[in-house]
């Protein structure tokens, strides 16, 4: 079934005339997935790659009712009210690609999703892939596509680059995926690790879930305590990138808006004792992936009596 | 962006919160006498202020120009302030810290509060708030209730929050803090201090991120997860680098371009790492071009090894470009596709820097 976007996902896109929407559109149809509508104020009438143009998104809705996600793409200024609108036409996935939203605008927005139930991934998601089946937003674009191989991995990201790089990665060792993520880098997401775990873990086309995180806030310590708590039993992969901040000032943000050098909580010292305390691995380097993977899995068809040692040997407990 | 003091505090005080009476002095300027006691800031911006001595308190007129010299040439995390803010001394019947800020436990705001606040704050209780709604009185009723405020200094405290939180919601900060946010003993709250964060993103969302390691291995990397990790490669290799530099999205060529040149500017440098993973969406060809226009106004031209590692739309054309350049103009350059790995390229670039 895969997680979130499958063969029956029908995309709109909000900010769809724009270089990024125009882009994202082609490549989405280029995969397969069907996207009925777009939106941009002022351009109704108008077609993108062949996509009918509304002025808003409950036009849209009206003449496409099948419609069962939004991709934002619109400016930064202009994210708020876009979402709003996605989340008060009550479309059950918002998919928000755009960057340097404002934290207060996310928390707003966060806040509206809860209230009205429905699922934001972002904001600055590259977006989702189910390899195979569908594809929302500019994760693996026309000539990387393929890197994307189907299979039974999930892949949840802080970072787009490092979904694409995990894929090719999972590729050279055989492996494929069910799902990958961008979940963003913000200080502020819609949807966090946890969330999305959740999802993986009532996934039957999901084994096992690689995770790639990095130092700043505490969605990775959020997420070792929910596979901690003894509702999740595949095995779980994490990579946690910043060791080398350790020795930088408290405060100093690197990459992601949300990755800020921290003391404690949110430090990548106190997210890898979390995972490790959770019984996930902690892959140093992207090729210990697929080998942890292998292992992990491996020992779960072992006797009570045996488990697999760190250099993969096969020990007494 | 941390703001200094003196600028929170004029942000605070267009709140209807109020401050000490003060004044602010450039380094070079000799101040002119004050009523005493002067509390006397340096106007940094970082923390760790009053244990570089950057925080002082000159009793009469004789103690006031060397407490000033003191604060002026106190070394704070390696920064001497340029100016200094002088301010009459509150006299406190109790200092309180109050703060209001996100967190990503709760995925939006919260209010911060403890009874005991200044430079031994102890443990502060935080209580989440509804974003997109103003400030309920009953949750800020609720904070002080379980801070343990004395009902005396309620209402004035709470007049205080509510005008904080409005400053927070209103100017879209991602930090507005008093510590210490002192009572005095006719009821009147001042706030002591004044710590505040603005969001980049509003401030300058094109800006890109550069910071000085101090090593000799320049590094432009791309993406913002895998510039971490692609440090924390080079420094398993025993690589030492120069910097933290970053680009993302689908910049310009320009953009990339001015990078390449600050980054490429910096004195001593043995090798130039440019690492990125595979590209969802970056064209490669366009940023590499920018990496090419920047590298060709770095005179004298660069003699240590470049090592490129990339892969993403149009990265084919990219490494033709490359190669080409570095034919015909003499670049040391090496280009790998995501064949290999990023960590793969980390121990390349390390072997031919220290070779």
């Amino acid at each position: 079934m895969a997680i979130l976007v499958h063969e029956h996902t029908r995309v709109l896109v909000q900010g769809i005339t724009g270089s990024e929407g125009s882009r994202a559109t082609k490549e989405m149809l280029a995969y397969g997935t069907v996207v009925l509508a777009g939106v941009r104020p002022g351009k109704a009438g108008e077609r993108v790659h062949g996509v009918p143009v509304f002025d808003t998104v409950i036009d849209a809705l009206r003449v496409h009712p099948a419609i069962t996600t939004s991709l934002i793409v619109v400016p930064a200024s202009h994210v708020y009210a876009a979402a709003i609108e996605a989340i008060a036409a009550g479309i059950p996935l918002i998919v928000i690609m755009t960057e340097h939203v404002p934290v207060a605008d996310s928390a707003r927005i966060i806040a509206a999703s809860r209230i009205a139930q429905v699922r934001v991934v972002g904001p600055s998601s590259v977006g989702i892939i189910s390899p195979g089946k569908g594809k929302v937003g500019a994760i693996g674009s026309s000539e990387i596509a393929e890197v994307f191989t189907p299979g039974r991995t999930g892949v949840l990201s802080k970072s787009g680059g490092m979904t694409a790089e995990i894929a090719v990665t999972l590729r050279r060792a055989g492996l494929g995926i069910s799902t990958a993520v961008g979940i963003g880098g913000d200080v502020l997401i819609g949807s966090d690790f946890v969330d999305m775990l959740r999802a993986f873990r009532d996934d039957e086309d999901t084994d096992a879930v690689v995770l790639f995180g990095e130092i700043g806030g505490a969605y990775e310590e959020l997420a070792a305590a929910y596979l901690a708590s003894g509702v999740w039993t595949k095995p779980v992969v994490a990579v946690v990138a910043g060791r080398f901040t350790e020795t930088l000032p408290i405060g100093t943000t690197l990459g992601h808006a949300g990755a800020i050098v921290a003391a404690g909580c949110g430090s990548y010292r106190s997210k890898v004792a979390a995972f490790a305390d959770a019984g996930v691995r902690i892959a140093d380097r992207l090729e210990e992936i697929p080998i942890l993977l292998h292992q992990l899995t491996y020992a779960r068809h072992l006797a009570p009596s045996l488990r697999v040692h760190a250099d993969g040997l096969i020990v007494h407990a | 962006m941390d703001l200094m003091e003196y600028e929170g505090k004029l942000l605070l005080q267009r709140y209807g919160i109020a401050v000490p009476d003060g004044v602010l002095v450039d380094r070079g300027v000799v101040p002119a006498a004050r009523r005493y006691p002067a509390v006397m800031k340096a106007q940094v911006r970082s923390g760790g202020r009053g244990r570089a001595g950057g925080v002082q308190v000159a009793q009469d007129v004789a103690s006031f120009l060397p407490a000033f010299a003191r604060c002026v040439e106190a070394d704070i995390a390696g920064m001497r302030a340029e100016r200094v803010l002088i301010e009459d001394f509150v006299s406190a019947e109790r200092e309180y810290y109050v703060s209001a800020s996100y967190d990503t436990r709760t995925r939006g705001p919260v209010l911060a509060m403890s009874v005991s606040g200044g430079v031994a704050i102890e443990a502060a209780t935080i209580v989440p708030i509804t974003a997109d709604a103003p400030i309920a009185p009953t949750a800020i009723a609720d904070v002080m209730d379980r801070a343990g405020v004395p009902t005396a200094h309620r209402a004035v405290l709470a007049e205080c929050i509510a005008r904080l939180w409005t400053c927070f919601t209103e100017e879209r900060l991602l930090l507005a803090e008093i510590n210490p946010l002192f009572m005095t003993p006719d009821g009147r709250c001042i706030a002591g201090d004044a710590k505040v964060i603005v969001d980049d993103d509003i401030l300058r969302p094109q800006e890109r991120r550069f910071l000085s390691l101090g090593g000799d291995i320049a590094i432009i990397a791309s993406g913002g997860g895998a510039s971490l990790l692609n440090v924390d490669a080079l420094m398993a290799h025993g690589g030492r680098p120069a910097n933290y530099a970053e680009y993302s999205g689908n910049p310009s060529a320009d953009v990339v371009r001015d990078l390449t040149i600050r980054v490429l500017a910096q004195e001593g440098l043995r090798g130039c790492w440019v690492i990125g993973g595979t590209a969802n969406f970056t064209d490669i060809l366009g940023t590499m071009q920018g990496f090419l226009d920047g590298l060709r106004r770095i005179l004298p031209r660069p003699t240590y090894p470049i090592v490129v590692r990339r892969d993403g739309p149009r990265k084919t054309e990219a490494f033709a470009m490359l190669q080409d350049a570095a034919a015909h103009e003499g670049y040391q350059m090496y280009t790998f596709d995501s064949a290999t790995p990023m960590e793969e390229s980390a121990r390349i670039m390390c072997k031919l820097a220290y070779q």
